[in-house]
């Protein structure tokens, strides 16, 4: 018996995947979820093999949800007008499934995902993580803060560690980490207000207070929060550039 | 020219005490063939076909024609004169000089004045169609802002039906009309640039009657109005704010939720401000919904103005207000 978790904000969209699902004898719907954070509570405890996703939801989206989980299961995303990150699924053989969700496209993707079931053979959903799915800039970054999620404003950070596979993010509340590449958050932040100074550290320009010479071909940055960073001659390039100087 | 003619008459008469007779012929004839040779330097320069150097251009054409009035002149002077006259012919031999710096600068001068003036006009010209081409950009844009707001909500409604069909078809029919009701609104308003706030409002009314189907009861929206008929609004800036309170207000409550909408018109503003509620512990405190940042950038390319909407929130309750400003002059169009 697979269990299967249905994660939209509509009522009425998780009762027609619900009736869409009825068919289907080896499957059970063991949650419903109105949003992320429900969503993310709900997989932790049940450890489903399938989620139905839709991306656009309040508090926390479809993408937020999935990077907050260490090993997510296989998702079919159900979506009614995301192009950009449809494209993002095709590129990783991500099931999708287009709102108004019809019977027959729906019994295909359930055949193709019953079919990798029985060998095993998921297209992993972290993949697709690890590039930019949204179409623009995020302004907020999403983490878990033990068990609860915590969402950080980008204007409240003061600036992000690359520290192994992990990124550790400064605000004014404490540092929180991250399992995630400094070069993928540089991607989703807009390149604006976040510099890239060194290949360990992303800074957002507002902090910058000043920047002294260090070494031979490097810098020093001392933030407005007090920690000093330093600056690599590639990242001093960048900084001239976006701030004219 | 008549000026110049009546110089001319002066000098030769009154200082060079010359007759009248001929003072008058010499004068018309050197006006006659002056005014041929102004006549085709602002032509030449009308024919020039860039501005690149066009003065440097009617300069130098100014120094030739010059050069060329001033033997025509000779000749004609000789011709309609001096035929009879030997004294007149060697005198008019010593003026040739004079003559010729007199014609050069009166040249020059016209050279330079219709250079400028050509220069101008093709500025001019080149500012009106930057102008053209940055008013065609800001409405496609605009256009593109307009069909974004209606995708989501539209294939949503369609599931939502999608769903309804088998668990309760009675309310799938109901939400078909209503949809249908609500596009066919949409696609009248398309080309419109303000619409009267009453014909707004139906407008909003045909959009609740939908999200009321998809969430029954719970949800309710109160109206306060405070306004006179001619009240306008842009289209399409009222509906992704109250999609975006709908959203926000509605979730993770259980039970009905007020959504109000106050409108009130006060002197050269339109104020409506939207409030409803929220968990403020799962939201960003300054983030703004889905559709608000196409309804910023739409104030922004509609009034130049940054400051239109704004949100608010306390403990309880998300606040949106949005401005409108209602005696403005509507694009770059009305201003030229």
């Amino acid at each position: 018996m697979y269990k299967v978790i249905l994660i939209d904000d509509e009522p009425l969209a998780r009762q027609l995947l619900r009736s869409l699902l009825e068919p289907y004898q080896q499957v059970e719907v063991v949650a419903e979820c109105g949003d992320g954070f429900e969503g993310f509570k709900a997989i932790q405890e049940l450890n489903p093999d399938l989620i139905f996703l839709d991306i656009q939801m309040p508090r926390l989206n479809g993408f937020e949800m999935l990077e907050l989980l260490d090993t997510p299961p296989s998702v079919i995303f159900t979506t009614a007008f995301d192009e950009y990150a449809l494209k993002a699924f095709e590129a990783h053989a991500i099931d999708y499934l287009l709102k108004p969700i019809i019977k027959s496209r729906f019994d295909k993707a359930m055949q193709k995902w019953l079919q990798q079931a029985s060998t095993k053979e998921h297209p992993q959903v972290s993949a697709l993580l690890e590039n930019n799915v949204y179409e623009g800039y995020q302004h907020r970054i999403v983490v878990k803060d033990n068990s609860l999620i915590r969402i950080i404003p980008a204007q409240d950070i003061y600036y992000i560690e690359a520290n192994d596979d992990y990124i550790k993010i400064f605000t004014k509340d404490g540092s929180y980490l991250k399992k995630s590449t400094l070069s993928h958050i540089e991607q989703t932040l807009d390149p604006q207000q976040f510099v890239r100074v060194h290949r360990s550290y992303l800074v957002p320009v507002t902090q910058l207070k000043s920047i002294e010479p260090y070494e031979k071909e490097s810098h020093i940055a001392l933030l407005h929060c007090g920690a000093k960073v330093t600056v690599s001659k590639s990242g001093m390039a960048k900084l001239k550039t976006l701030l004219g100087w | 020219m008549l000026i110049v003619l009546a110089k001319h008459v002066f000098i030769l008469y009154n200082v060079l005490h010359f007759d009248w007779n001929l003072a008058l012929k010499d004068a018309i004839c050197s006006c006659v063939i002056l005014s041929f040779s102004s006549w085709g330097i602002i032509l030449l320069i009308r024919a020039y076909p860039t501005s690149a150097v066009i003065t440097v251009y009617g300069l130098v054409m100014a120094l030739v024609i010059s050069g060329i009035t001033v033997g025509a002149e000779f000749e004609a002077l000789k011709w309609v004169i001096g035929i009879d006259n030997e004294s007149y012919k060697t005198w008019l031999k010593g003026t040739l000089v004079v003559r010729f710096l007199f014609i050069w600068i009166f040249n020059s001068w016209v050279a330079t004045i219709s250079a400028l003036r050509k220069n101008i006009s093709n500025l001019d010209s080149r500012f009106q169609q930057q102008t053209d081409a940055s008013i065609l950009l800001k409405e496609a844009e605009l256009f593109k802002l307009r069909q974004q707001l209606q995708p989501h909500f539209l294939y949503n409604s369609l599931n939502s039906i999608n769903a309804l069909i088998n668990i309760a078809p009675d309310r799938a029919q109901e939400m078909i009309g209503k949809l249908s009701d609500f596009l066919r609104s949409s696609v009248k308003r398309e080309s419109e640039e303000t619409l009267p706030i009453t014909e707004e409002l139906v407008y909003i009314q045909s959009y609740l009657a939908i999200e009321s189907v998809r969430f029954g009861d719970r949800l309710q929206v109160h109206f306060e109005k405070e306004y006179t008929d001619d009240a306008v609004i842009p289209p399409f800036l009222l509906q992704p704010i109250l999609e975006n309170a709908i959203k926000f207000g509605l979730y993770g409550r259980t039970g009905a939720v007020n959504i109000t909408m106050h409108i009130l018109l006060d002197g050269p503003l339109l104020t409506i401000t939207v409030v409803n509620p929220y968990d403020p512990n799962t939201q960003p405190p300054r983030g703004t919904g889905f559709g608000l940042e196409g309804v910023k950038r739409r104030l922004y390319l509609l009034y130049a103005r940054t400051d239109l909407l704004e949100t608010s929130s306390d403990n309880e309750n998300f606040t949106t207000i949005l401005k409108i400003p209602q005696h403005h002059v509507q694009g770059n169009t009305d201003r030229r």
